[in-house]
């Protein structure tokens, strides 16, 4: 009665034509696509989040912001993008920087150092700092850009993710209106400084 | 009897299986498909998603009084520019031009600059005339012009007037300082759109 079901091996080699109908019609998988609209957002929002150099001075800036309070705390989102955007411009057209490196080594120490400081500058002078290193980590972020990926989606995506993440610090850095909270401000200031160290031991290290 | 209810139910499943048409759920294959194709055509773009929202940012922040007259006038600047566009060859307008209009939407809009009427309908219309003739690229040789105009200016006019409203709601300067962030929150957005323009103009002249 029962002899006409086949028998294990049998079982398994009738499972033989579905595997290979199954493996001849998938597709090329397109996970890391950067091309296109969807590739330059996609690559244009990852690039500041990636690189830890880029993110913990991005962060430092939002915290120092926000213990330095008005008019830095809103002139900074405003005007920070931009000088950064026109440091990406520069590195874009292959306009070279002088050791881009080691200068956005030097941004996270200190911008850590005076985070961990709680150090009150002029308006002025903040704004020049901060200026200038918003120009090295656009210029870094210009060079490295895929070619693939479409450009204005790569800006859009870049621009959003560095805006967001200033206003990251800025939330973190409203702790600093408590005793308790700006302690903890400065000690994330210590170790964004201790980070800093690290990024620019590597990077002198690289240069030799 | 229930023999034959099965057949009477079988008899009527296969008729209405072999009557039944294609499904003109999205009527794009339809008459009315070019409308839905102008409409649509400028929203797969970023670069008119981009300015479009920049132009109804820099509106709402103005105020009611100042912005209304957008509602008309991007609308038919984009049908202007849709038509006029082809005859001068104005779709042949590069990215640089679109990345400086987002510079400087973005920079009035992150100065916080209080310009008249009349300067924000003419950078409407100018925007709106480059954006309309870029569009144009989208009618095809059987496209129905008018049906594709009358979506284009649909989609512009929804889009201001949104952008438009949505701004004035959420700035809200008539309900004192405690609401002043509002307004510096709108201004980082112009520094983010001329950030972006900055960029977009950048890669287009290295490339």
């Amino acid at each position: 009665m029962r002899g006409t079901v086949p028998t294990l091996p049998h079982r398994r080699l009738a499972r033989v034509p579905l595997l290979i109908a199954l493996l001849t019609l998938t597709d090329v998988a397109v996970a890391h696509d950067q091309v296109g609209v969807p590739g330059g957002l996609a690559s244009g929002f990852l690039h500041p989040l990636t690189g830890l150099d880029h993110l913990v001075a991005m962060v430092a800036v939002g915290l120092w912001g926000a213990q330095l309070g008005a008019p830095a705390i809103w002139v900074l989102p405003i005007t920070f993008p931009l000088v950064m955007a026109f440091g990406g411009v520069l590195g874009v057209l292959g306009v070279p920087l002088p050791m881009p490196e080691v200068v956005i080594a030097l941004s996270a120490l200190v911008l850590g150092a005076v985070v961990a400081a709680r150090l009150r500058l002029p308006f002025a002078a903040a704004a020049v700092v901060v200026g200038m290193f918003a120009i090295f980590h656009g210029h870094a972020h210009g060079t490295e850009l895929p070619s693939a990926a479409n450009p204005l989606s790569f800006g859009v995506g870049f621009v959003v993710a560095t805006g967001l993440l200033h206003l990251c610090g800025i939330a973190i850095g409203t702790l600093s209106r408590s005793p308790a909270g700006g302690r903890v401000i400065q000690g994330l200031g210590v170790a964004i400084a201790a980070l800093g160290c690290y990024f620019l031991l590597a990077s002198l290290g690289g240069m030799r | 009897m229930r023999r034959l209810l099965g057949r009477r139910t079988c008899v009527a499943i296969a008729a209405l299986l072999t009557a039944a048409g294609p499904a003109d759920a999205h009527i794009v294959a339809a008459r009315l498909g070019d409308f839905y194709a102008g409409a649509l055509h400028p929203l797969t773009d970023l670069q008119d998603l981009v300015l479009w929202t920049a132009l109804g940012l820099l509106a709402g922040s103005l105020g009611a009084a100042q912005g209304r007259w957008l509602v008309l006038v991007l609308p038919l600047g984009l049908l202007a520019g849709l038509f006029l566009g082809p005859v001068f060859g104005a779709g042949a307008l590069g990215p640089v031009a679109n990345a400086g209009m987002m510079v400087g939407l973005g920079l009035l809009l992150a100065a916080g600059i209080h310009i008249g009427t009349a300067p924000l309908c003419a950078i409407a219309l100018g925007l709106a005339l480059v954006r309309g003739a870029v569009n144009a690229d989208g009618i095809g040789p059987e496209t129905n012009r008018l049906l594709f105009a009358a979506g284009l200016a649909c989609a512009g006019y929804a889009a201001i007037t949104l952008t438009m409203a949505l701004t004035l709601a959420f700035r809200r300067p008539d309900a004192g300082p405690s609401t002043a962030w509002r307004g510096i929150a709108i201004r980082a957005c112009g520094s983010w759109i001329a950030a972006i323009g900055l960029m977009m103009g950048g890669f287009a002249l290295a490339s």
